[in-house]
């Protein structure tokens, strides 16, 4: 039987576009990031393990998404945000305790029901005031103006690099893509790219070699994502396909021309792969996120077929820029969070590979932990260091992880204009960097110790690039 | 420091000018293949090796055939067949090379001028730093948007395979008055192309009438028409009453579970007769195509989204704003913005107050709507500090102050003449409530000229006229908002001196008016680099949005209501612009972007390459095949089907005209010419305004000649499918 790698070398088109792809990834820009792998080559279906980024765009209230549940701390909580209406009750809030934080009790959002037991379970992990940074920072040195990300509080920007891990500069490549980049020998003979979208073509997924698959979610069967319509098979049906195959292969000395041609070839040759639709063990909500996950759980169905050993995922949730009306639209994209994340995970459970998938969470910033407005349309302002949530098998669940803020613990002095503020309106420093967060995921993945500095090039500025959250 | 500059500029060009001299005696060659108004690169008399000079040392210059790039760090090439606006230097020039490998390398220009020998050659100088030993490379020049020929250049070492470009012979330093042999277009087709490229940016797609329009009238003229006020005054809106906040349980008001018309809630609290609105508006208002397209390119810049202001009478109000201002001066249109409702609603305006301000218009008015992120020089480059960092316009400071500034302004529920009880008043201007604005004095920008402290005590209206103010007159506004306008209409990546003359108009538009948008599209659609006949940098361009890919497609062959089924006579035989359906899984789902930030971000860069490209970010391989899918929609080349979206019959539904288009005028050129090459032609002048390669064409008509000769119904739709999917047309050049 010819493997599918024969199967694209022996299609004519399917050359032709590798050498210009070839081509285009050198376009001018040389890039010291871009690297040969150095993994070592496994043998395919040894061993398997994905990645799946869930981005919450718009920046999650993470204030309101882990909370203070002991008496001292909820008290904090409390005056800071209950006046104007922006604390959620303690009585709702779903009870954890984590045994970094010294017994001390947390609390979920109460919209994260579904998710909450696993924490128990030792299946989830909070990573604790992640944010973009250059270097370390305390609040003396950020209001001395030490380097700090490039526009800070910017919505564009701070996506921008909590995708590419990278703050100093604009990077032309997300951390997704980098770490293919030099995992990619991991993936001898895979069907499709070994990094998805769900979501569309974002930064995250771009690497120096690296570029992704994208597919629409669930509820398009798999089989239907990338099909091209209308075609027979007469002979002047073939004719018709031969020709669109054969204009595609010329002018791409134009370079819009070019790029626009190999996404269409990527597209037809990703379509051929993808033939049949898998069928789930499990229901997913039929939510934006949940469709997305569904579909996530698809291709992960199809990953012996496909001849993956290595996939990164990356899903997307928008609407969380709640400057104002906040709290009940933001339950309900926990909730949808919440539910979706569980149904994903039980999914991979029921397929067996719990422990080799590990989704985890990703935002723009935190928000201001002092609220905007009051009342009915109270809200929150752009703030910075926030919690991210580790779903998965191989995490070392059920605790909180990070570097110590400026009261030792790895949660922040929750007290605006205190000790941890950037300001007067609780936009809490960072005492993890995004890189330091995705060194951590990317070394469990499988990247090379020598290419963590060279995937993550700010991460030397950090004390160091494991937080231990990954068995 | 100034006065060695001087020597040294001297002396490099008297070498220049005794390279010439001895060089006078070849001349007058005919140069294959190149459009008669490219720029030509100069090479050595007998073969394609380029002429350079190199700077060997201070203050001299000397020949060189090999270029070493560890030592030689600026290369001097020259160039002729230019013909120099006042002002147009050396940033109206790109230089790249390409190795032998095929890897291409953008080249910064550091110096272009005319030589004292040869008023009609410039030396143009290149940086060659960060390069290796490459052997042989091909290195051109691109200006307004058309390449030079290729010439030879030997980095390190000579040799290498690289092959010179077909039909390329050398280009020697012509004598003192250049005799050319003129070459006809591809397609010879002289000057129609960039009619049709005209069409392409000013319209929503090109048609027959609107070709022969063009042509009678000329360009200015035709933009004058398109711009007349008398016409769009006279213009009629629809009529969306506005609803209440929250739709009652039943959208009708009263009790039966069934709302009569059963369609209330689409047509009430959904951007569904607003989006059918546009298209049809895009398809059949020949007078305001201009306007219109303007406007959609504004709204994509101030952008309110459909998926908050949720009712299409909360979202009209906006789109008039942008339809009045798009002629009109900037500075009013970014009040009337600020003002809006929709606006106020989408961007937290209308709920910011002294005691709770809101930074998110304040953040997003500067970010997106004016000055950007970084300072910018007056051709929209980047200012950089001593570092070579960016420098940005302002801080969390300046956001706060702003922020301020924006207090207090609310929707006019009580004292517009309009407001009804129980409705939130979307028509009117928001007004300011005294008591909730900040009356605190304000630090706004700060740049030469201005007057960046707002005293404290002021009206809110003369708050907010102070802020614009010290906005509109920032240094960034003009190339900012030239630049964007630049990429939805003409090209991704204009030339720093393309957005320089652009903004120069938008300081001024030659009567002292700042900000006028009538100068500004006026100067970006006649300006030299959107015009001429064909553009060969290959840099070139845009790739159409999904909207203007659609309509683009539609427009040439007389959209009409489909003949599925016998439609009602209120259709009057046209579409019902029930299109967005196409146009949504193409991730542009009109009116309703997903964020502020626009359909897709207007700085993306084309993954693998140094080049913006906005549109591409919602061209993945997730949607590449879903264009030609809904072109095969509106040509089944398989089928004897109509094609187009059906119109369905019932009160209910969604396409009560349906959409299909008309391709019987080629059918009747595939009839009449059975080699397929009148069809082909054709499709090529108004599709590709005339640049097809001629073995695009050949691939082509082997597949219409594939169809049997009397199906001219099949041979029209499979010359068209192939066509209109190419990568070629998807990229607007």
């Amino acid at each position: 039987m010819k493997s599918r790698r024969e199967f694209l070398k022996n299609s004519c088109a399917a050359l032709t576009m590798t050498a210009v792809a070839t081509q285009m990834r050198h376009f001018g820009v040389v890039d010291v990031l871009a690297q040969e792998s150095r993994a070592n080559d496994v043998t395919a279906g040894g061993d398997y393990k994905a990645l799946v980024c869930i981005f919450l765009n718009g920046g999650n209230d993470g204030n309101n998404t882990v909370v203070p549940n002991y008496t001292a701390g909820y008290a904090q909580y409390a005056s800071a945000r209950q006046s104007q209406g922006l604390a959620l009750s303690q009585a709702s809030l779903l009870p954890i305790t984590p045994p970094s934080m010294g017994g001390q009790v947390y609390g979920f959002h109460p919209s994260m029901s579904a998710l909450h037991p696993l924490f128990a379970q030792g299946k989830m992990a909070v990573v604790c005031n992640v944010g973009c940074l250059v270097q370390p920072l305390t609040r003396a040195t950020y209001i001395g103006g030490a380097p700090r990300p490039y526009q800070l509080f910017s919505h564009p920007d701070q996506v921008e690099q909590a995708r590419t891990a990278i703050s100093s500069y604009k990077s032309t490549t997300g951390w997704g893509g980098r770490v293919a980049d030099r995992t990619s020998t991991l993936n001898p003979g895979a069907g499709i790219p070994m990094v998805s979208s769900i979501a569309g073509a974002t930064l995250f997924n771009i690497g120096a070699n690296t570029s992704p698959l994208v597919v629409t979610p669930s509820p398009t069967p798999l089989n239907q994502v990338l099909a091209l319509n209308g075609f027979g098979t007469a002979t002047d049906e073939l004719a018709r396909r031969a020709a669109m195959n054969n204009v595609r292969t010329n002018d791409l000395n134009f370079t819009m021309v070019q790029q626009a041609s190999i996404l269409t070839q990527q597209a037809i040759n990703a379509s051929a792969q993808l033939s049949t639709d898998p069928v789930l063990t499990v229901n997913f909500p039929a939510t934006s996120l949940g469709n997305q996950l569904k579909q996530v759980a698809k291709l992960l169905k199809f990953r012996n077929e496909l001849n993956m050993n290595r996939q990164i995922f990356f899903v997307e949730l928008g609407a969380f820029d709640h400057h104002s009306s906040q709290l009940s639209p933001h339950a309900s994209l926990l909730t949808q969070v919440s539910q979706a994340m569980k149904a994903f995970y039980d999914e991979t459970v029921a397929q067996g590979i719990d422990s080799k998938v590990t989704t985890f969470t990703s935002s723009d910033f935190n928000r201001t932990f002092n609220p905007a407005g009051s009342g009915s349309g109270v809200g929150s302002d752009h703030g910075w260091g926030g919690p991210a949530l580790v779903v998965g098998g191989a995490v070392a669940g059920g605790n909180f992880y990070g570097r110590p803020t400026s009261n030792g613990t790895f949660v922040p002095t929750l007290v605006n204009g205190g000790p941890d503020d950037a300001d007067q309106r609780g936009r809490f420093i960072p005492s993890v960097s995004v890189e330091q967060y995705a060194a951590t995921l990317a070394r469990w993945y499988g990247l090379a110790e020598a290419d963590i500095p060279l995937a993550f090039p700010n991460i030397n500025n950090f004390a160091t690039s494991n937080l231990g959250f990954m068995t | 420091m100034s006065a060695i500059l001087d020597m040294f500029r001297r002396s490099q060009v008297s070498m220049i000018c005794s390279v010439l001299i001895c060089l006078v005696y070849f001349s007058a060659v005919a140069i294959a293949a190149m459009p008669e108004d490219a720029p030509i690169l100069i090479s050595e008399p007998t073969s394609t090796r380029a002429l350079t000079s190199v700077q060997a040392g201070r203050a001299q210059t000397t020949l060189a055939k090999v270029i070493e790039p560890s030592r030689q760090r600026v290369v001097t090439f020259f160039v002729t067949n230019l013909d120099l606006l006042n002002g147009e230097g050396k940033t109206a020039f790109r230089a790249e090379l390409e190795d032998s490998r095929h890897y291409r390398f953008p080249l910064e220009i550091v110096s272009f001028e005319r030589t004292a020998e040869r008023q009609n050659v410039y030396a143009l100088s290149v940086r060659m730093t960060g390069l290796e030993d490459l052997g042989d490379v091909l290195v051109r020049v691109t200006w307004r948007g058309m390449s030079s020929n290729r010439v030879r250049l030997a980095v390190g070492n000579f040799g290498g395979k690289i092959q010179d470009d077909p039909g390329s012979v050398p280009t020697p330093m012509p004598s003192a008055e250049t005799s050319r042999t003129r070459q006809q277009n591809r397609g010879d087709l002289p000057w129609s192309g960039d009619r049709v490229r005209f069409m392409s940016q000013t319209t929503f797609g090109h048609n027959a009438a609107l070709e022969l329009r063009v042509r009678r009238l000329g360009y200015s003229t035709w933009l004058e028409q398109q711009m007349d006020e008398q016409s769009f005054l006279a213009y009629t809106y629809p009529d969306f009453p506005l609803q209440t906040t929250v739709p009652a349980p039943t959208c009708d008001g009263d009790t039966q579970p069934t709302d009569v018309p059963i369609t209330c809630f689409r047509d009430r609290y959904t951007m569904y007769p607003l989006q059918n609105w546009f298209f049809k508006e895009a398809l059949y208002n020949e007078n305001q195509q201009l306007r219109r397209r303007v406007s959609w390119s504004l709204h994509q810049i101030f952008v309110v989204s459909g998926r908050v202001a949720t009712q299409p009478s909360r979202m009209l109000p906006y789109i008039q704003i942008l339809d009045r201002n798009a002629f009109g001066n900037y500075r009013t249109l970014l009040k009337e913005m600020t003002l809006n409702p929709a606006m106020g609603q989408y961007l937290d305006m209308a709920i910011s107050t002294n005691q709770n301000p809101n930074e998110n218009y304040a953040r997003e008015i500067l970010q997106l709507f004016s000055i950007g992120l970084d300072m910018l020089n007056p051709d929209g480059t980047p200012v950089l500090d001593g570092q070579g960092n960016r420098v940005p316009t302002y801080n969390q400071e300046t956001i706060v102050n702003f922020a301020k500034v924006f207090t207090g302004w609310s929707y006019c529920n009580q004292t517009c003449g309009i407001s009804q009880p129980g409705l939130v008043n979307f028509r009117d201007p928001m007004i300011a409530n005294q008591a909730n604005h900040d009356t605190t004095s304000k630090t706004l920008l700060n740049y030469a000229g201005a007057t960046p402290i707002v005293p404290a005590g002021l009206s809110p209206d003369a708050d907010l006229d102070a802020a614009l103010d010290n906005i509109f007159y920032h240094p960034n506004t003009a190339p900012f908002i030239s630049k964007l306008l630049i990429q939805q209409m003409v090209t991704s990546n204009p030339t720093p001196a393309y957005v320089g003359r652009v903004s120069s108009v938008f300081r001024n538009n030659g009567t002292g008016v700042r900000g006028d948008l009538k100068a500004v599209v006026r100067a970006i659609l006649l300006d030299p680099e959107a015009r001429g006949n064909v553009k060969t940098d290959p840099n070139y361009g845009h790739l159409r949005e999904p909207v203007l890919y659609l309509t683009s497609v539609l427009r040439p062959f007389s959209p009409t209501s489909n003949t599925n089924i016998s439609v009602p006579a209120s259709c009057n035989g046209l579409s019902d612009g029930a299109i967005n359906t196409i146009t949504q899984p193409l991730d542009q789902d009109v009116w309703n972007p997903p964020t502020v930030f626009n359909y897709y971000p207007m700085d993306y860069i084309i993954p693998n390459t140094p080049l913006s490209g906005p549109e591409f970010q919602i061209f993945s391989t997730g949607t590449a095949l879903k264009r030609p899918n809904a072109i095969n929609q509106f040509l089944p080349a398989n089928s004897t089907a109509a094609g187009g979206i059906n119109a369905v019959v019932g009160a209910a539904s969604n396409f009560p005209c349906g959409t299909r288009i008309n391709l019987a005028r080629l059918e009747a050129l595939a009839a009449a010419d059975t080699t397929g090459g009148s069809l082909v032609d054709t499709l090529n002048k108004e599709l590709l305004n005339g640049s097809m390669n001629p073995q695009v064409r050949q691939q082509i008509l082997t597949a219409v000649q594939a169809v049997t000769s009397t199906n001219s119904q099949k041979r029209a739709r499979t010359a068209l499918y192939i066509v209109a999917t190419a990568p070629q047309y998807q990229v607007q050049r």
